[in-house]
Order: structure tokens, then C-alpha cells, then sequence
């Protein structure tokens, strides 16, 4: 249980307890008056024609009740996607010497962050390990402080993500032919699930064949069947 | 070199219990720098992750931002 105390001045001691109750039932709703104790710090002098006039001074203690305790904070304040994204972009910036600004776009279920500069080759980094790393980081952190309800983080750098789609769109295509063409299952490279994602999505209507995941993180490929024809 | 200890720091804290836990040291090892990872025992699994994912992203960004250097960076989750 915790107090609540307030110091309050009036003319008279009467006045002051009566101004120190309204404040504490102001800072503690629903407070038990009659277990209220007061301590006069000062009886006040009243003073001739104002002069030398000091007002009564009291100090009152209550026990908070139950109910009106405020809400304890919980963990540390959440921070929303496009702050969390853009702080650890910028920081990244600063950790790998590059010189380079970072824009963000909101969308209803997606946050892009944007970085643009020279040189940005070390922040996209081989297969683009560095900027999926970053994009899985962000949107890690982002989890923590507000939980499942939340926008999916895009991390994307000198048109990276478009080219990278590009590529994979391409990259299906070819093994859906050769799939169709051999009749056998073709094995694409090891992809994060980002981008297999992007080569399910490309082929899910393709009428010649299907696509399934196999193997372990982080060598999971994406495997083109050709599609058995029902008899 | 700094900045990448600074940066793993904040990495770290956005995603443990007790973010005043985490702490990154610095070991010299000729051509390979060991940065080690210390947080909150109960935070091990959170700076791991599912399928060790968290610990690989770290681990790519110490390697990347060594990229740039003369030497070796390596990331250790002290446990």
C-alpha cells in the first residue's frame, strides 16, 4: 500500500486542512477522508493590516486506495516499427563507416525502410546476407516491444528488393521449364524464406508445376515438381 | 570498430528482459577480433533465438561490418 501526502497553506489551519483534502482527493480518487492524518507544520500568524501575515500550514497523509493506484508501466515503452527500423539502419550506417540517409514509408501491414548513399555494397553484403540479417534484426526487435500485432519490416537498399524479385522471378521461371521439360524436380539454390516465398509465390499458377521447400535453415532450397496429372 | 560494438549493444538490449545486462567485450586475437556477447541469464534464448536465428543475424552484421577492416571479426554468445 502506498501514501499519499500533500502540503497545503489557508489562512487558518481549518482552511488549510480543508484545501489539503481537496488536493488529495484530487491526486487519489475515492480516498477514506476520515483516515486522513493531519500535521500542522505551521499554525500561521495572522498579522496586522497584512503585515508580517504568514498563512497556516499543513501537511495531510492518506493511504492510497486499491483501486485508484495508477497503472504500473510495463517493460519499456514501445516504440513503433518506423522508429525501431530507422534507428538500427542509421546506427548501422555509423557502425560500417558509410555515408548514407534512410527514408521510411508506412503502409498499413508493411514498413519500408529505405537506405539510400554510395557504396552501399557491404550493407547489402554477399546474397544480400547483410540487409536480410538487418531486416530479420529489426523486425526482432520491433516483436519484443509490441508483440504479434504489428507491420511486417522491409529493409531495402538502391533498389535491392526490386532486382533481387527480379532475379528470383527469372530464376523460377527457368526451373519451372526445365521441371516441365525433363519431367523431373529441379533444386534451386538455398534461400532465406523472404525470398522462397517470392519464387512459391511465382509459380503457384503455373498449370505445369509445383514448388515445396526442402532441407535445413539456413540451406533451404525450393524444390519445381512437375505437376502429376490426375487421372 | 567501435561502432560495431556499440551497435550489437543496442541490438541486444532491443531484444532481452534486462537491457542493462548487456554488455559486449572485446578480445584481441592477433588477426581475429572476438566480440563476446554477455546478457542476463534468462536472456540467452532471446539473443539465440528460434533455430539459433537471432545469433546468425548478429553474427552476419559483426562479419560484415569486419568486411571492411584488416581483420577478422567473430561473434561469441557468452553463456
Amino acid at each position: 500500500m502506498s501514501e499519499v501526502s500533500v502540503e497545503a497553506t489557508g489562512e487558518t489551519v481549518g482552511e488549510a486542512k480543508w484545501s489539503a483534502l481537496r488536493e488529495l482527493e484530487r491526486l487519489a480518487p475515492g480516498v477514506d477522508r476520515d483516515a486522513v492524518r493531519f500535521q500542522v507544520v505551521s499554525e500561521g500568524e495572522r498579522g496586522l493590516l497584512g503585515v508580517g501575515y504568514t498563512p497556516a500550514r499543513v501537511v495531510a497523509t492518506a493511504t492510497r486506495p486499491a483501486v485508484a493506484l495508477p497503472p504500473e508501466p510495463t517493460g519499456p515503452a514501445i516504440e513503433g516499427e518506423p522508429a525501431v527500423a530507422r534507428a538500427l539502419l542509421e546506427r548501422s550506417l555509423v557502425a560500417l563507416g558509410i555515408a548514407g540517409t534512410v527514408s521510411v514509408e508506412e503502409g498499413d501491414d508493411e514498413v519500408v525502410a529505405t537506405v539510400s548513399g554510395h557504396d552501399l555494397g557491404v550493407l547489402i553484403g554477399r546474397h544480400g546476407q547483410m540487409i536480410d540479417a538487418l531486416q530479420y534484426l529489426a523486425n526482432a526487435i520491433a516483436h519484443r516491444a509490441a508483440g504479434e500485432d504489428r507491420r511486417r519490416i522491409v529493409v531495402d537498399a538502391a533498389g535491392y528488393r526490386a532486382r533481387r524479385a527480379a532475379t528470383l522471378d527469372s530464376l523460377a521461371r527457368r526451373g519451372a521449364e526445365q521441371a516441365s521439360a525433363t519431367g523431373r524436380r529441379v533444386e534451386l539454390e538455398p534461400m532465406s524464406s523472404v525470398e522462397r516465398r517470392i519464387v512459391h509465390e511465382a509459380l503457384k499458377d503455373d498449370p505445369e508445376v509445383e514448388t515445396e521447400s526442402e532441407g535445413m535453415e539456413p540451406h533451404r532450397y525450393v524444390v519445381v515438381f512437375p505437376r502429376r496429372t490426375v487421372d | 570498430m567501435k561502432g560495431l560494438e556499440e551497435l550489437l549493444t543496442w541490438i541486444a538490449r532491443g531484444l532481452v528482459d534486462e537491457p542493462d545486462a548487456v554488455r559486449v567485450e572485446r578480445i584481441d586475437e592477433g588477426d581475429v577480433v572476438v566480440l563476446r556477447l554477455h546478457v542476463a541469464d534468462g536472456d540467452v534464448g532471446k539473443v539465440i533465438g528460434r533455430h539459433g536465428r537471432v545469433a546468425r543475424a548478429l553474427r552476419t552484421v559483426a562479419r560484415s561490418a569486419g568486411a571492411r577492416g584488416d581483420r577478422r571479426l567473430q561473434l561469441e554468445i557468452a553463456d
